[in-house]
């Protein structure tokens, strides 16, 4: 393929492109919705799931010691499980000081000591708190755990990592199903695009058709049409995208920083590149789907 | 040039176009293929220009089946085969110039190529003063003689008419066809569908006669519209 050829090409993408410049506007908005859609759905569910490793790794087990337990050896035995990360050792009267500071607002009597003798006595156990590997891993280590000598109890919170993860799974079946019937539609109407430029067109083809055209350079022209409407979509979805999670990024560190989102400049790239090349593949394959059924009976 | 083997032509409805012609025309020949409307001429040229392929019989183009021609190689065979038709079939938005490139275009010539072979096709018909022409600013006998330089600016072996003077005066008429076969006396075989008895009467060149289909006469030496 030489220079002409190519400059031959585009000149005929760009002339079908601004002879149906309504169409054009409709089909590359329509690719911009679908995308901004897409991209939505991938954000909350990357982000949901990133929450939920981001507690899991949070999550630990409290391994709490009888009384007359002997805490070396529970120790050991602990570390010696290979999936378990670390353990710390948090005596009786750190939990007790712990427990009494964090209910100092509601206690009349913030001494320790004051409270001690109040309740009769320390009633919080010695206990280990341990750090897994895996945050999959819980369930076993604590099952583990149970069986060691000295040991009075286990306890684990998995809920909250469970729920954020049910939600990911959740938002990303739903945003699959959107994402297929907007796709669907996207196809439809580039399809219908090409198909309503290819009958505008018809005439042209006949005579290249027997000239010698080859098929191929028929439909490039077409094809770069829809991969055209594929790329305005997806840049104006990634300009749009891209500003509303800026924008939802510095909210939410502002106002709601416990939830942990992801941002930096490898995402957002990747994250753009992704919307456009989305957009150029459902434009390539809407032009596609409209060039076979149609171009056959010019 | 042109072996036409025993071809008749069913249309899916059941129509019989063709019924076995047989027709031999050598290089640079010029051949006038007469008949009624439906007498099956069209159909003919079609078979040609692989526009249709035969259901029974062959047709041989410089020693190639053209039914046995892979659905790619199709292009190629039309760039050595041009077609004028009756109602020229020129781009409106273009300029004669731009007509007339738009085959070498389609075929990946080179700006170069193009500004060498262009202006020799339209000195040709005699249209070089009105390159930059639109269409509808030209009379039918000039939008057909830039039809006619776009289909030779490819140099073809065959030049296919079909009809080419429907649309056009007696006077005209006589000059389009006086200009196939000057195209024909430079090499090009020229194969003229037509159904003009006085340009047919006048040119006293090979004529094939169709009816319902059947080649029903070939005056190879020459002869009118009805008589050899």
């Amino acid at each position: 393929m030489n220079l002409s050829m190519v400059e031959f090409l585009l000149q005929q993408a760009w002339q079908s492109i601004r002879r149906n410049g309504l169409m054009s506007l409709a089909t590359s908005s329509n690719m911009t919705v679908a995308l901004i859609i897409l991209s939505s759905f991938f954000l909350v569910t990357v982000n949901l799931e990133h929450m939920a490793d981001v507690e899991a790794h949070k999550a630990s087990i409290r391994v709490e010691l009888e009384d007359d337990a002997d805490r070396a050896q529970v120790e050991s035995r602990l570390f010696g499980d290979r999936r378990v990360a670390s353990i710390e050792f948090k005596s009786k009267e750190e939990a007790f000081e712990d427990r009494v500071r964090r209910w100092a607002d509601v206690l009349e009597e913030g001494d320790p000591e004051t409270l001690a003798v109040l309740l009769g006595g320390n009633p919080l156990p010695d206990a280990i708190i341990v750090k897994p590997e895996n945050p999959q891993d819980m369930p076993a280590i604590a099952k583990a755990a149970e069986n060691i000598d000295g040991v009075a109890k286990v306890s684990y919170s998995q809920q909250v990592t469970d729920k954020l993860l049910t939600l990911a799974r959740g938002i990303k079946v739903s945003g699959l199903v959107a994402a297929v019937l907007m796709g669907m539609a996207t196809l439809l109407i580039v399809s219908t695009t090409i198909r309503l430029t290819i009958y505008a067109r018809r005439r042209e083809i006949r005579i290249m058709q027997l000239v010698g055209a080859t098929n191929w350079f028929i439909r490039l022209p077409f094809i770069l049409e829809g991969a055209f409407h594929g790329v305005m979509g997806g840049a104006l979805a990634t300009v749009l995208v891209l500003a509303s999670y800026t924008y939802a990024h510095a909210y939410v560190q502002q106002h709601l920083e416990f939830l942990a989102l992801i941002y930096d400049p490898t995402f957002t790239v990747l994250l753009g590149l992704g919307t456009l090349l989305c957009g150029v593949l459902f434009g390539v394959a809407g032009s596609w789907i409209g060039l076979r059924s149609y171009l056959r009976h010019v | 040039m042109i072996h036409v083997e025993g071809v008749t032509v069913v249309y899916p409805d059941g129509t019989r176009a063709l019924s076995g012609v047989e027709l031999q025309v050598d290089r640079g020949e010029f051949v006038f293929i007469v008949g009624a409307s439906g007498s099956g001429k069209s159909t003919l040229l079609q078979l040609i220009y692989r526009e249709l392929v035969p259901t029974e019989g062959r047709v041989i183009i410089a020693g190639q089946d053209v039914a046995s021609l892979p659905r790619g190689r199709v292009p190629m065979l039309r760039r050595n085969v041009g077609v004028v038709f009756q109602d020229f079939r020129l781009l409106p938005d273009k300029n004669v110039w731009e007509n007339v490139a738009f085959a070498l275009d389609v075929v990946g010539a080179s700006r170069r190529e193009k500004f060498r072979k262009v202006p020799l096709a339209l000195e040709l018909v005699g249209l070089s003063e009105k390159e930059a022409s639109l269409p509808s600013e030209l009379s039918g006998g000039e939008q057909q003689r830039v039809s006619i330089a776009r289909a030779l600016v490819n140099n073809p072996a065959i030049l296919l008419a079909d009809e080419p003077t429907g649309n056009l005066d007696p006077d005209i008429s006589w000059e389009i066809v006086q200009l196939l076969t000057n195209i024909a006396d430079r090499g090009t075989t020229v194969l003229c569908a037509t159904h003009d008895r006085v340009i047919v009467d006048g040119m006293r060149k090979r004529v094939v006669s169709l009816v319902g289909g059947t080649v029903v006469r070939d005056a190879r030496g020459g002869g009118g519209y009805d008589e050899p």
